[in-house]
């Protein structure tokens, strides 16, 4: 896959697509075209008509909202839950109304469903039913080493600690060497100092694996740092998709503005690759025409002491590495992030300065 | 090292040891029958008693009682497994009525269940008078395990429910993504999980099963416990019965360690923190919606509808009237007992699950194991030891209300420690310390503190030990008092001299008592979250 | 705290339980619906109370004997004669005027027990089931292999375990036993008692059963199309045995005159007439006692087949229940 590059003034071609089909990875895995599940009962999300492809090996994040029906999604896409309509093909293969056994699709789930009756090797063991005894512990053996538990082998769930658990329940997925790997938020069990390191070493297991994933999380930070690609999903729908920096950088509307990290928004007046706003005339990331609202990041605005300056500071929170600054400039409130040295006080005059080109997101 | 572990230099507080003899004097109430029981048994000599326990008839026995106890086991399991499926992993429409059906049997005791098969049979049987055709008599080992099945289930549906519940979703959708299909992940998963709960299902049942008395001997189907009685009663020497008794109890507590040592054997807790995924019911479609209520009607129409169409048709066929008088009388003996029954049951409930709860240490462990020894004894047996006891050694109490309703607390004493320990714990220690800073000894707090906190737990505690006691049937037989003729025993003795119509009025007034049980059971259960 | 004084109370009530001077215990080896309403009669005459413990006449004499001395009981009223001829050394010597009211072939030859109302032993089957030629001659005949599994038998029941004494006193013990066996050998229905036995030939369960003649006319009252019928067997034969049930006043009782009280109410004609009018027994002392009719074999038929038996003679209950376990029906 090719990286972006992260110039300054980089603009997205005109002809982008904003849902990221613009490259196709090379051998496609999955397709799901048209997927749609709706519920009577309403105790679970509905979806409509979500679409997307991914390519072997891929990892890809589908982020959202609780209730936007992304768990839904995955839960099809596992052979859990009929969809009302759309189809699902692995590797070509048309796999919508299979029963979930015979998908060869790993599932991870949330609370990771270890069997509590059997014991962390037998667990592992469990998928490996065409094989004879001895290769099958064998095999488990090894799934068990890749996750560094081989000496947890003989231990009941029940005595293993959260992200312990999780990684016999990785082992257990992939000791079948599925091609694709379904995580139902595989990460919400574990304390927020666990999950950044359980992350990468997940990844690292994916990757060394071969398997794809489709990883279901409601947190942006998780999505960002893990996947190839991301797909945010909104009220039952694929709003975007692309790599983390696509999505992070080029926010399709504003809801992917505001969910993905922080945005201030901007109203203007859009012409062409440039418009018009109350922080003077801007560049687009893509070209508008008309009223735009525009959602700028945070980190794009530049902050100088200005006794003469228009906005003045009216909140500070000293982070270490960074600032933030709440910055009231007539109308609106915007936030900034600024590096850890030079400090503001609160009251401070300031001129700001928008140093990048800005997304119109309606 | 002392029972009591004391720790050097920490004061041993007066209500402990007050209530650590209580309890102590409780399980020593417990066991003393059971001693003289042994006592009995071991008075003949060996070639005698060698004699007895090799006769074929023991063996008989014992083959009987062990096809009886899998015959009940397997026919509640196929009712109550499927029953619990349907109602809590199903969308079959009505299953919080059909949930209610399911417990409603309990309300029809095993000997009144046995009445209503065999008042359907026969010539003068329900079927015969209004539809002109007979059924053989049910009765033997297939009319037994029926009657019992169809009145035990609801024991084993509503544990098997609970584990439904308690089940994880996601474990049997995780098989079935490792590749497992559904009937595999129904046998290496699901039911795996399930066993606990089938385990103490059994157990509840397999013990029911194996103390009957009224439906096995309603059904002449010669199981331990209606040979104990026929032996008792019909033979001189009280020795065989004695034997047999002790066999019974031995088989009883094989079953309750069996279950205790398999239960601590796996671990099927589940083990993510997170909260699981939502209730997912399988979808049945039409056809199988069809089947099921197929299925759950044919349960329903056997245990409950049978019953009550079998009495009502016999209850129509003679005034009720003049029968008014004997039946309120029979009804205020039951109450005479079953009611000081329940109160004595809960005082001495009280300081067993006090120990338990406030001062946990082996001795508060042991007495409170003790105080099961009643629950799992066979009550037949334990009536015996009864009978025994008194003879040689309270002469004064033999035959007196007195002892009929201490057996009635000792054998029900498990029933009311259960709510009474609960509301125990939810009552909290803070509250009781509060009132010793405020100057109150251990005793003034227990009388004005503890004991009003918990009130609402004693007073379940005694209403399920009174309506048990008041459908007990071989406690009451061999204990009974001259002229002591509770409903059970009325019911019991009409029909088994074959007259169904006098025994009507009694299996109507205990199948409204016991449904009192039932609806305590159904309330209790909904508010344990079920 | 108030929960706890009012079960102590409670408690307490009941354990004192109550004592009315004129009350007396009643130990009833004969069934309730046979027999309160003349035990109430009994009371309505005298205002004597009795409190009447119901249950096998076995059980009860077994009962009596473990008690011993202390037993609270005043009088045993026994179905048969084994059991008071087992009792009889804890009865009293009943008064003269008393024993002189009935035949001596109805009490005891010591005077300590008495008979209440006489019956008749004989067989019972399904008209609708049994040709008349299938009859058995004697209750010998019913060990043959054709009564496999067409019998009854009620093998705790009081008349049955004295017929077996009875049948242990004319032929041996030996005989008996195999008599026994063969019964057990033909499969039969095991019943409670003999009303199960009625009822279950009546349901089609069983053809045949050994048992009391006065059962029937019960049934028959309530529907004359019962479908049971009664034969005697052949004259003579020991199956057509002629029992009473009987009483005995306890040594050990301190109300010796109300029970002896009792026992001449059950004497009189009142009782007499209510046990050969309701309960379709034969009387054993009285005058002007009307007899029933259509309700089985009469009085007249039943004395006449009647074997010769000096029912004194029947006295092991013990040793004959040993042998019926032996036998493998109990």
């Amino acid at each position: 896959m090719q990286e972006l590059p992260r110039s300054l003034n980089f603009r997205m071609p005109a002809d982008a697509s904003p849902l990221g089909f613009r490259q196709k990875p090379a051998k496609v895995l999955l397709e799901v075209e048209g997927l749609a599940r709706r519920f009577t009962d309403g105790d679970a999300a509905a979806v409509e008509r979500v679409s997307f492809t991914m390519g072997e090996g891929e990892l890809l994040a589908l982020l959202g909202p609780s209730g936007c029906g992304k768990t839904t999604t995955l839960r099809m896409i596992g052979g859990f839950e009929t969809p009302d309509a759309g189809t699902i093909r692995l590797r070509g293969r048309d796999i919508t109304h299979l029963p979930p056994e015979k998908r060869g699709i790993g599932f991870v789930f949330q609370d990771y469903a270890l069997f509590p009756h059997l014991d962390v090797l037998e667990n592992v063991k469990f998928g490996l039913r065409g094989m004879s005894r001895a290769p099958a512990e064998a095999r488990a053996r090894e799934m068990l080493r890749l996750v560094g538990l081989e000496q947890l082998a003989e231990r009941k769930p029940h005595e293993l600690s959260g992200g312990q658990q999780q990684r016999v329940a990785l082992a257990r997925t992939l000791a079948v060497a599925p091609p694709l790997v379904l995580l139902d938020e595989p990460f919400s069990n574990l304390d927020a100092a666990m999950r950044v390191e359980t992350r990468q070493e997940v990844r690292g297991l994916l990757k060394k694996a071969g398997s794809a994933a489709i990883l279901v999380t409601h947190d942006q930070e998780e999505a960002l740092a893990l996947a190839d690609r991301v797909a945010v999903m909104e009220a039952g729908r694929v709003v975007q998709i692309g790599t983390p920096d696509e999505i992070y950088r080029n926010p399709a509307s504003r809801f992917v503005a505001s969910f993905i990290g922080r945005s201030n928004i901007l109203q203007g007046t859009a012409d062409g690759m440039d418009a018009d706003t109350p922080f003077g005339r801007l560049p687009l990331s893509r070209a508008a025409n008309g009223a735009v609202t525009l959602a700028v990041r945070p980190e794009q605005i530049m902050l100088e002491p200005d006794p003469a300056g228009p906005a003045a500071v009216v909140g500070r929170e000293y982070r270490g590495h960074d600032q933030l600054y709440w910055v009231q400039e007539g109308e609106s409130c915007m936030l900034v992030i600024s590096g850890p040295g030079a400090q503001i006080p609160v009251g401070a005059r300031v001129r700001l300065r928008i140093c990048d080109c800005v997304t119109p997101v309606n | 090292m002392s029972v009591i572990d004391s720790i050097p230099g920490r004061r041993i507080s007066a209500a402990r040891v007050v209530f650590s003899a209580l309890g102590l004097g409780i399980g020593a109430l417990m066991l003393l029958p059971i001693w003289y029981l042994l006592l009995r048994a071991f008075q003949a000599d060996f070639a005698t008693v060698w004699a007895l326990l090799t006769r074929p008839r023991t063996g008989q026995l014992l083959l009987n009682t062990a096809a009886l106890t899998a015959g009940v086991l397997a026919l509640s399991t196929a009712i109550a497994l499927p029953l619990a499926w349907l109602v809590s992993r199903t969308d079959l429409p009505g299953r919080r009525v059909l949930n209610v059906l399911a417990v409603l049997p309990l309300a029809v005791p095993g000997y009144v269940m046995a009445y209503a098969l065999i008042g359907l049979a026969g010539n003068y049987g329900f079927l015969n008078q209004t539809l002109g055709f007979t059924l053989p008599r049910p009765q033997g080992l297939w009319g037994a395990t029926l009657a019992l099945s169809l009145y035990t289930f609801p024991y084993l549906y509503l544990n098997l429910r609970a584990a439904f519940s308690g089940l994880d979703q996601s474990l049997e959708e995780s098989a079935r993504s490792l590749g497992c299909s559904p009937r595999e992940v129904f046998i290496r998963v699901t039911l795996p999980h399930l066993m606990p709960a089938l385990m103490a299902g059994w157990l509840v049942i397999g013990l029911y099963t194996i103390g009957d008395f009224g439906a096995v001997a309603l059904m002449r189907f010669e199981a331990f416990s209606f040979v104990i009685y026929q032996q008792y009663t019909a033979a001189f020497d009280r020795l065989y019965a004695a034997w047999l008794a002790l066999i019974l109890i031995a088989i009883a507590l094989s079953f309750v360690w069996w279950e205790s040592r398999l239960r601590e054997g796996a671990s099927f807790a589940r083990t993510g923190s997170g909260s699981g995924s939502g209730r997912r019911l399988v979808r049945l479609g039409a056809a199988g919606h069809i089947a099921g209520w197929g299925f759950a009607g044919a349960v329903v129409a056997a245990s409950i509808g049978l019953p009550l169409a079998v009495l009502t048709f016999w209850m129509t066929r003679s005034a009720l009237g003049p029968v008014l008088p004997a039946l309120f009388e029979s009804f205020g003996q039951s109450l005479s007992v079953a009611v000081p029954a329940a109160m004595l049951a809960a005082v001495m409930a009280l300081p067993v699950a006090v120990l338990a709860v406030r001062y946990p240490s082996r001795l508060s462990t042991l007495i409170n194991r003790l105080a099961f020894v009643g629950y799992a004894v066979p009550a037949l047996a334990f009536a015996l030891a009864f009978v025994f006891f008194s003879l040689q050694g309270a002469r004064f109490l033999y035959q007196t209300h007195t002892l009929l309703i201490t057996a009635y607390a000792l054998s029900f004493l498990a029933l009311a420690l259960g709510p009474i320990r609960s509301a125990l714990y939810q009552a909290r220690p803070s509250v009781e310390e509060s009132a010793r800073a405020l100057g109150h000894g251990p005793i003034s707090v227990f009388a004005r503190v503890t004991l009003p906190t918990i009130r609402p737990g004693v007073v379940a505690g005694m209403v399920l030990v009174f309506v048990i006691a008041m459908k007990e049937l071989p406690i009451a037989f061999l204990l009974a008092p001259t002229g002591f003729r509770p409903l059970a025993i009325t019911m019991f003795s009409r029909t088994s001299e074959g007259m169904l119509l006098e025994a009507a009025p009694y299996a109507a007034a205990i199948i409204a008592f016991s449904a009192l049980f039932v609806g305590f059971v159904l309330r209790h259960d909904r508010r344990a979250g079920g | 705290m108030k929960l706890l004084r009012t079960t102590v109370a409670a408690l307490a009530a009941l354990a004192a339980t109550p004592l009315t001077a004129q009350e007396l215990t009643l130990y009833s080896g004969r069934g309730e619906t046979l027999v309160a309403p003349i035990i109430e009669t009994f009371t309505a005459e005298t205002g004597i109370d009795v409190r009447v413990r119901y249950g096998g006449t076995a059980e009860l004499a077994i009962l009596l004997q473990e008690e011993g001395e202390r037993s609270p009981a005043d009088l045993f009223w026994a179905q048969d004669v084994a059991a008071l001829g087992t009792i009889k050394p804890m009865f009293a010597q009943l008064p003269d005027e008393t024993l002189d009211k009935v035949q001596s072939i109805y009490r005891d030859a010591e005077g300590r027990w008495i008979g209440t109302s006489g019956r008749s032993r004989l067989m019972i089957y399904s008209p609708e089931r049994v040709e008349e030629e299938e009859l058995p001659a004697s209750m010998a005949e019913l060990t043959d292999e054709r009564f496999n599994g067409r019998l009854a038998v009620a093998p705790t029941n009081g008349s049955f375990v004295a017929h077996v004494a009875a049948l242990r006193v004319a032929e041996g013990d030996e005989f008996t036993l195999e008599w026994l066996q063969g019964l057990a050998g033909n499969d039969p229905v095991m019943v409670s008692n003999n009303t199960a036995g009625y009822q279950a030939i009546a349901d089609g369960e069983a053809d045949f059963m050994l048992t009391n003649n006065y059962y029937l006319g019960r049934f028959l009252a309530n529907d004359p199309d019962f479908p049971v019928a009664q034969a005697l067997f052949d004259d003579g034969d020991l199956g057509n045995l002629m029992m009473t049930a009987g009483i005995g006043v306890l040594e050990t009782s301190d109300q010796q005159e109300a029970a002896v009280a009792f026992i001449d109410f059950l004497l009189g004609d009142v009782a007499q007439q209510y046990f050969t009018g309701n309960v379709y027994e034969f009387p054993v002392s009285g005058a002007g006692i009307v007899p029933h009719a259509g309700m089985g074999v009469s009085f007249a038929q039943a004395s006449e087949a009647a074997p010769e038996f000096d029912l004194n003679l029947i006295v092991d209950m013990e040793g004959t229940l040993d042998l019926i376990r032996e036998a493998g029906l109990i």
